[in-house]
């Protein structure tokens, strides 16, 4: 429960002409010292796409035949020949990854420019970035189907990375490669119509242990929470549609505040959608038991479908109440069903506030561009954990396990995040003003509430909060990860 | 929209075209049919995980499958098998990670290409010092390896009683971590230290480097104890089934000892009689045998049968990993990773590659093999006190077990399974 953090009451009139903020930084100004995996990725990535068209011609289609993985190393025709790797296992490992020997002359070019800046001693952030480089010519490999290839890589990569490593480098390529491997083998399998499966109950526990130890989810959380009070300002009727509830996390804050109001509590309603009908009434007995003794007045509904799936006749709104829709994406699970019909709800239901928080990579598009996509958001978030907790930290572990590597493993499943093929939305924000909805700029308390987050997290980290174009953007090291924004229905302008 | 990789052909594997077309559009027209699809193994509702140890249950329905050769079946498991794997999860995860990439393997006949890669990135990626590294720490948690070592220290110190040369042969694979106690006993036991000569046998893989440093070790530890000491090194062949007494260049006045700790199981099967009839020949005060607990022998050629004693061993294994070390361990990673080898040789190579699969058998298989050239010594109190104060060390879970009926030996049980054997033999 978020006892500590108080929302924040606003005193004007909720005000939602767009205004176009200027970038500004906030956050800690720790000059880092480099051996930033995100840096590097930067780079790396950023050369990977403008010769990812070249490299693809280079390619031979191989078909794929009868023998699926055909005969040993001594066929591999890799474009560069990895030497050894010293596996080191444990903290005081020793051995280095000897550089990577270049077959083809031309690679070699590429490799001098792409030379980690600060060339670190540390032997470990070494061997982690020699297996980024491996794992990107996977990803390419896999991008043009040469499965064969993509096969070899793998092997080695799932038996040298390990994600216990000191490296951040290392252990994004543990996951990564694990993520590439299934997604081989269900390329292979090759059903890829059938429903994913979700593990709810340890995807549930890695959360709140993500929400434990990062800023991420409580930014999500409190600066949605921030809008939507402020658009509830004056309102006695107030309906709040979660389009994912999860174990509802977020709203007890939210409760607090308007229990407290200075005008009063309104009648709150809350649409609750999620994956199990059970989950979601073990949820709104949680939340209706808090509401109860805050003496708010309270109903709760759930619904246990996926809002592009659900038939709007389903999500009752009545005259006169304020609506706020709230989403947090993830890419634990397809949340949402298809984009296009969530948004025809969305312009049904015509909320007074839409709170949006999104995720800075790209949910569809060509596997390569998810790939150099999420290799770069993954890493940064796993620089981050690393900055503040042990290799051995268990809850670290927890949550790169169950829930990091999961949405890792769905971003580079084949179809991506949704596994189901529906087309996804590039951008939400895009698509909503597209639709017309009018953006609300996230309000000074807003920005407010997220500092107050990041003071909880000691300020030697790196997070840093952007402002402009009217959303809030909370990452690490100046990487974007999560950008809050907030919307109003183009009906409720007129 | 990705490329959707049309599945190769695969041996007996795929679903037959109209198979595949009617899947297809049935998935268009409904979508609540990928539901159904999962009905065949899901307990409960979405979250088949959610019962404890679905790992077992789902690969050995997945085994059936491919001994029955039902493609649509192995389809269906191994993607549920796929979904649901990792090697960094829980017990059941992990079991269901290795034993898919065997199962994947052995329907789509790649089993030994597959094996030839992961074992040259091994042999690539692993350096002397790594690979100690995990050696020791294993035993500072285990006693999986130490309990073998105790037990035929003490049955190789009472057969050479009296001996002033000895000449231990050694074919084993923990690094010559057994010695250094041997040889403190030796200098600490008789007024007079014995000569000793070690003569370690190292099939190819294993890397020239690799036994240097180790006999310059044993060398410096053995001055240290003062006991004078001579390292051979015998190597240069790929098949333990290739050695010959001349090999070992015998001396007349040397008493022999050979030492096998995990090294009977790298024999071919079809060699093994001549194996041991060799050792025979070699005329030793006593022969030394460890081996694992398991046998993927005598079912060599019952793929479900194999596949479900593998699933007993190493669901055993992996248990104890995960209860010796910490969460977080890179020489548990590493041990489960060569488990994965294993069970990868086990199940989707053809036959025994020669004694690369490392086909184990139980103490009892052993004992009937050994009965034809040697008779069973037994562990005298000394050796037997000494490993009961080597399992004192560990946590609990561990325990001795006296062989019983036709066997003859020592097993070292977890939690009350016999998991490793131990037996001393003198030649009959």
């Amino acid at each position: 429960m978020h006892g500590t953090l108080e929302l924040i009451h606003p005193t004007e009139q909720w005000d939602c002409t767009p205004i176009n903020f200027p970038v500004t930084h906030h956050g800690s100004e720790r000059q880092f010292a480099g051996a930033e995996l995100s840096d590097f990725m930067e780079h790396v990535a950023r050369q990977l796409s403008d010769n990812s068209e070249n490299t693809a011609d280079g390619f031979s289609m191989e078909s794929l035949s009868n023998e699926a993985f055909t005969p040993s190393t001594g066929e591999y025709r890799p474009r560069k020949l990895a030497r050894t790797y010293h596996h080191t296992s444990g903290s005081d490992g020793c051995g280095h990854a000897e550089d990577l020997q270049w077959i083809n002359g031309t690679q070699s070019e590429n490799v001098s420019t792409m030379t980690y800046k600060n060339n670190r001693s540390n032997d470990h952030d070494q061997q982690g970035l020699s297996l980024i480089t491996l794992l990107m010519e996977c990803a390419v490999a896999i991008s043009v189907d040469n499965l064969e290839e993509a096969n070899k890589m793998l092997l080695e990569l799932t038996q040298v990375a390990s994600p216990y490593s000191p490296s951040c480098a290392e252990r994004v390529v543990a996951y990564f490669s694990k993520a590439m491997a299934r997604r081989v083998m269900s390329s292979c399998l090759g059903g890829t119509m059938l429903s994913p499966l979700v593990q709810s109950k340890s995807i549930l526990s890695a959360f709140q242990a993500f929400n434990t130890i990062s800023p991420f989810i409580k930014f999500a959380h409190f600066t949605a929470n921030q809008a939507i009070l402020e658009a509830f300002h004056q309102r006695d009727r107030v309906h709040i549609i979660d389009l994912d509830i999860m174990q509802g996390l977020q709203w007890p804050a939210l409760f607090h505040i308007l229990a407290t109001r200075p005008d009063g509590p309104p009648h709150l309603r809350m649409t609750a959608m999620g994956t199990s009908y059970e989950a979601l009434e073990e949820t709104g007995r949680q939340l209706s038991g808090f509401a109860r003794r805050l003496g708010l007045s309270f109903e709760f509904h759930p619904v246990a479908r996926k809002p592009g799936e659900v038939d709007p006749a389903m999500i009752q709104t009545r005259r006169g109440e304020t609506v706020a829709v709230h989403w947090l994406q993830h890419s634990l699970y397809d949340a949402i069903g298809a984009d296009w019909k969530t948004m025809r709800l969305l312009e049904l239901i015509a909320p007074r506030v839409i709170t949006l928080v999104e995720q800075e990579m790209p949910h569809s598009g060509p596997f390569l561009d998810r790939f150099i996509g999420s290799l770069h958001y993954y890493s940064t978030i796993f620089d981050s954990l690393g900055a503040t907790l042990g290799c051995e930290d268990v809850n670290r572990h927890k949550v790169e396990h169950w829930l990091l590597s999961r949405e890792i493993s769905n971003m580079l499943a084949v179809g991506g995040p949704t596994r189901s093929g529906d087309e996804r939305f590039g951008s939400w924000r895009t698509e909503l003003m597209r639709r017309g909805f009018a953006q609300v700029p996230m309000s000074g308390n807003s920005m407010t509430q997220a500092q107050l987050i990041l003071n909880m997290f000691p300020p030697t980290h790196g997070y840093t909060i952007q402002q402009g174009d009217g959303t809030l953007r909370l990452g690490w090291k100046e990487n974007g990860l999560y950008t809050a924004s907030a919307w109003t229905s183009p009906r409720l302008l007129r | 929209m990705d490329i959707t990789l049309q599945a190769p052909e695969l041996h007996y594997f795929t679903l037959s075209q109209r198979q595949q077309q009617s899947h297809e559009q049935e998935n268009m027209q409904n979508p609540n049919h990928q539901q159904q699809q999962h009905q065949l193994a899901v307990d409960s509702g979405g979250d088949p995980s959610a019962s404890g140890k679905w790992a077992e249950k789902l690969l050995r329905e997945c085994a059936k499958a491919i001994s029955e050769k039902d493609s649509g079946k192995i389809h269906h498991f191994l993607w549920m098998l796929n979904e649901l794997a990792s090697p960094y999860g829980d017990c059941d995860q992990k079991l269901a990670y290795y034993f898919l990439q065997a199962f994947f393997c052995k329907a789509t006949e790649s089993g030994e290409r597959c094996y030839k890669t992961l074992i040259s990135v091994a042999e690539k990626s692993h350096s002397f010092e790594s690979a100690r590294k995990v050696t020791l720490k294993f035993q500072e948690v285990s006693p999986w390896t130490t309990f073998g070592h105790v037990a035929s220290n003490g049955a190789i110190l009472e057969a050479m009683e009296g001996e002033t040369k000895l000449h231990i042969i050694d074919i084993s694979s923990t690094y010559c971590t057994q010695w250094p106690m041997f040889l403190e006993a030796l200098a600490t036991r008789n007024d007079e230290t014995p000569h000793l000569r070690l003569t370690v046998v190292v099939t190819a893989g294993a890397g020239g480097s690799v036994v240097k440093e180790i006999g310059q070790r044993m060398e410096k530890f053995a001055r240290l104890m003062g006991v004078p000491f001579e390292f051979n090194v015998v190597s240069g062949f790929s098949r333990l089934g290739e050695l010959k007494e001349e090999d070992f260049g015998l001396r007349d006045d040397e008493a022999v000892t050979v030492n096998c700790i995990g090294a009977l199981r790298r024999v071919g099967v079809i060699e093994r009689s001549e194996f041991l009839r060799m050792l025979h020949r070699l005329r030793p005060k006593v022969v030394t045998v460890v081996e694992e607990e398991a046998d993927f022998t005598s079912n060599m050629d019952e793929f479900t049968i194999c596949s479900e004693e593998c699933l007993r061993f190493y669901s055993i294994f992996f248990e104890m990993l995960e209860e010796s070390f910490v969460p977080t361990s890179n020489e548990r990673l590493m041990l489960e990773r060569e488990c994965s080898r294993s069970i990868l040789s086990v199940l989707a190579c053809e036959g025994d590659g020669g004694g690369e699969c490392e086909r184990r058998e139980k103490g009892s298989q052993w004992c009937e093999r050994l009965a034809g050239d040697f008779s069973p010594m037994s562990f005298n109190d000394d050796a037997v006190d000494d490993v009961k104060a080597l399992l004192r060390r560990y946590r609990a879970g561990w325990s001795l077990l006296p062989a019983q009926g036709d066997a003859s030996g020592l097993y070292l049980t977890w939690k009350d399974e016999p998991v490793v054997w131990a037996s001393a033999w003198k030649p009959s």
